[in-house]
């Protein structure tokens, strides 16, 4: 027992020593989301929350995460089994491959999937004031843009399912509030294949909690798939805004350029967009 | 200015020997934890394209030339980590590890890589399965 012991104290001591290195390098530990610096804890109440001219709380980023990638059971603060998936659902996920999800053929990750690159909101004003948001994504998304309509308008009626759906938004106080339905059933939560239906509606809560964080309250509720509604929480990182990191934007990413993934092992990525 | 760069990468490729990078895939549908190697080589090309960059390494196996694929993470990221057009230039001398494919194993996926003057001083070191133990979202 006291080995045991002994060797748990010498690994938390390493570890403390080693996070103390990683502070006096500057905040390299965010290398382990995929190379893109973000603020480290120590600095995300630095500086005030920024707000837009017509009172909102700037939310533009770009952030780092906030949403899921390798698994939205984990990611999303459940623990394992607690994703009320349907038999038929948890099943197809076991089933699928990593090799075969859309992502890494270059297709949209869709919602609430984000990539270790970076992702911003990116409001639009015109004469009505602010109309649109488009969320971009550095990379993930083949080259299209997720559109917010934030003029009042409703959801159609009976929407063609596509890849971002159909997102309608609005401020509660601080916090944006995205409602979207009429996504396909083509895109996968996370790598292990956690899979949906049409019928997919979720609901984000966004709010920016400090100037280095933003949080994601996440509604998922897709009877297709789910026995019940689920409520999942993620937070995003704001991107270093320095210029020795690249001016904290985002850079060119056009995934088709030259996507190798499967020639070391013989295989042909993301072939599993059907849930069929 | 070039030894704070060198600096800054080795203390990078430090961090990263303990938490790896993520990578925009996993490891393990592609590459062999098994088939690690280690060589030394010339660079053949230098490829800033997405999703990843590929480094191309001439080896000398047998009297015979082999050139090496190997990948690592984006430009985009390679970038914000300190690296400019001429952090890695063809025809430099190198010494490299990796993992091989799973089928063609000279295409690898990037461990480390130093120049062949300074091979203390890594230029990039990436995870490899050690990321998927680490368990870092998106990782597996």
């Amino acid at each position: 027992m006291k080995e045991v012991i002994g060797v748990f104290m010498t690994i938390a001591v390493l570890s403390l020593a080693l996070l103390a290195q990683l502070q006096a390098q500057g905040g390299v530990s965010q290398i382990q989301v995929g190379g893109s610096p973000t603020v480290p804890d120590n600095l995300v109440t630095s500086q005030p929350i920024p707000r837009l001219p017509d009172g909102h709380v700037d939310i533009t980023g770009p952030w780092v995460g906030g949403g899921s990638n390798g698994d939205i059971e984990r990611d999303g603060g459940l623990k394992p089994g607690e994703l009320p998936l349907l038999p038929w659902a948890k099943e197809l996920r076991d089933k699928r491959l990593e090799k075969d999800e859309p992502y890494t053929a270059c297709l949209p990750m869709s919602v609430p999937r984000v990539n270790p690159y970076p992702w911003k909101f990116a409001l639009s004003y015109t004469a009505k004031g602010l109309s649109h948001i488009y969320v971009l994504h550095e990379t993930g998304d083949a080259g299209a843009h997720r559109v917010v309509y934030m003029d009042g308008r409703p959801h159609p009626p009976d929407p063609i399912p596509t890849w971002w759906g159909h997102s309608t938004g609005r401020f509660e106080k601080d916090t944006l509030v995205i409602d979207t339905i009429g996504y396909n059933d083509k895109f996968w939560f996370d790598s292990r294949g956690t899979p949906h239906t049409e019928q997919l509606h979720t609901v984000e809560r966004w709010t920016r909690i400090n100037w280095g964080r933003i949080t994601n309250d996440f509604l998922l509720d897709d009877p297709g798939a789910f026995s019940r509604p689920v409520n999942l929480k993620f937070q995003g990182r704001l991107l270093r805004p320095d210029l020795k990191t690249g001016g904290g934007e985002l850079m060119e990413f056009i995934c088709l350029e030259g996507n190798e993934y499967g020639a070391a092992a013989g295989f042909v990525p993301g072939q599993g967009t059907s849930i069929k | 200015m070039r030894t704070k760069f060198g600096v800054l990468v080795a203390a990078l490729g430090l961090f990263c020997v303990v938490a790896p990078a993520v990578a925009h895939h996993g490891f393990d549908t592609e590459y062999d934890a098994n088939k690690k190697f280690k060589h030394e080589g010339v660079v053949k090309a230098v490829l800033w394209t997405n999703p990843h960059m590929r480094v191309h390494v001439d080896v000398t196996q047998g009297g015979k030339t082999v050139t090496y694929n190997m990948e690592i993470t984006s430009p985009n990221s390679v970038q914000r980590q300190g690296w400019g057009r001429n952090s890695l230039l063809p025809g430099e001398k190198v010494v490299f590890e990796g993992y091989g494919g799973k089928v063609d194993e000279t295409r690898g996926s990037l461990l480390s890589i130093a120049k062949l003057d300074a091979p203390n001083k890594p230029l990039f070191v990436q995870g490899g399965p050690e990321a998927v133990q680490q368990g870092f979202p998106g990782a597996r």
